[in-house]
């Protein structure tokens, strides 16, 4: 149930797209066909859940993203200097050329006050000033995330800090990648992409299309037991969970070849629906995240 | 052109693509062309497959007749919520439709609502101009 089918060309040709890509863009950096670009990642009004995944990416992971494909200016989970030094390094990049990824939501009551990622030059630097500041100005702007993407729990009712996607914010294009969290898998496969070829085929939602072109549902090793009508009646249960409230049928992306952790599983692999983290409107419109005596 | 030949050209036009589609991929070894290549042929296909739903169920896109004369209050309509045994109807411009079995409708529920209301306002704000409707099963009309 959880094997994901080698024989069929869509799923191994699109497991093998982030590595070909990262390890193309690496190659033409060594041979100087293109330039190192510089990467500045925003924590903003979130639970750092993304830098984490991006952590735990594999084949590429982050150590060949880090140190070979990109110059990691600034994170404040990851980086060595704290503080106004940390600082310093985000704002030596203000005029510079650099790549923005941005995780989180922006808080934007009270002119941004509920979040404050730092000081400089002794004065609080909100969330909301980063935002304007480092994304007008960036080369291209990926959000990292359902929360940077749409809001997402941040902006969750009742949203007391008045939360927002970054979109919200910014006058430009900027690259979504929703997910709760972001697979590193997309964010490696986008950077990549932006390094070797300039911005990937977007669809109206400004989301790739090589990661997000196809519902759950079409793909998903469960759909036989959909068309049969053998539906589970609680999460445990090997068949279809659409009468539990799957929301693969929604939610357009491509877990089910991907897979988590190092590609070992994923939610309905083990056998609880998919609650829709990386569609549009979630966690509010994907609520309930499970159904009982449907139908 | 009445609608059923409009769906048939379009049925046409999306089968010539796929054979288009299914020509480069012979020709392509490029891995990024071949994704997008498959990415695609499966839009073709869900295409083509909502087509034939549309022709199968009525001619007539998104404005279909009740074929039953059954007749619900908002009150009932409420009944039908998808819960303990009662199939999923929701109401659209005064028409009702059973969505029990509709994928998008999983546990009863699509996006924040709930069967066995009437969703008319949220259907024009999300899905104006998009072939739905005829898919659906109509079970009757509010009074
Ligand atoms: S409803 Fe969910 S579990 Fe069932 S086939 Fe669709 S995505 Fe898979």
């Amino acid at each position: 149930m959880n094997q994901t089918s080698n024989s069929c060309s869509n799923f191994s040709t699109r497991l093998e797209t982030v590595s070909v890509l990262v390890h193309r863009a690496i190659d033409a950096i060594q041979q100087k066909t293109i330039k190192k670009r510089n990467l500045i990642w925003l924590e903003l009004t979130g639970c750092s859940g993304n830098i984490i995944s991006l952590l735990d990416g594999a084949n590429p992971d982050f150590k060949s993203i880090a140190c070979q494909l990109v110059n990691f200016i600034y994170d404040n989970s990851l980086m060595a200097s704290e503080g106004e030094a940390a600082l310093e390094k985000l704002f030596s990049m203000a005029d510079g050329d650099y790549i923005l990824a941005v995780e989180g939501a922006v808080s934007t009551k009270d002119n941004g006050m509920y979040n404050i990622i730092g000081r400089w030059k002794g004065q609080p630097v909100t969330a909301y000033e980063a935002v304007k500041k480092f994304g007008e100005q960036a080369g291209h702007v990926i959000t990292v995330g359902t929360c940077a993407s749409d809001g997402g729990i941040s902006a969750a009712r009742p949203n007391p800090a008045e939360c927002v996607g970054i979109q919200n914010l910014l006058n430009r294009r900027v690259i979504k990648l929703p997910g709760c969290p972001c697979h590193p898998d997309w964010f490696m496969g986008t950077l990549a992409y932006l390094m070797l070829f300039n911005e990937p085929e977007l669809d109206a939602r400004q989301r790739p299309l090589m990661f997000y072109s196809t519902l759950i549902h079409d793909i998903c090793p469960r759909r036989p037991y959909f068309n049969q009508g053998i539906f589970a009646s609680k999460p445990g249960e090997k068949t279809c969970m659409f009468k539990l409230g799957c929301r693969g049928p929604v939610t357009r992306v491509d877990c089910p070849i991907r897979k988590w952790n190092d590609r070992v599983n994923w939610p309905i692999g083990d056998d609880s629906p998919c609650i829709g983290c990386a569609m549009f409107g979630f966690p509010d419109k994907m609520e309930p995240f499970i159904s009982y005596d449907t139908t | 052109m009445n609608d059923r030949e409009i769906f048939i050209n379009m049925i046409d036009d999306n089968l010539n693509e796929m054979s288009d589609t299914i020509d480069c991929l012979y020709t392509t070894s490029n891995f990024r062309v071949k994704n997008k290549l498959l990415n695609r042929l499966r839009k073709s296909m869900s295409n083509i497959s909502m087509l034939t739903q549309g022709l199968r169920n009525d001619t007539s896109m998104n404005n279909p007749q009740p074929s039953s004369d059954r007749l619900f209050t908002l009150d009932e309509l409420s009944r039908y919520n998808g819960r303990n045994g009662n199939p999923a109807y929701v109401a659209i411009n005064d028409i009702v439709y059973d969505v029990t079995g509709n994928a998008a409708w999983g546990g009863a529920t699509h996006f924040g609502l709930t069967a066995g209301t009437d969703v008319t306002s949220p259907f024009a704000s999300c899905h104006a101009g998009q072939p739905i409707l005829s898919k659906l099963k109509v079970v009757g009309k509010i009074t």
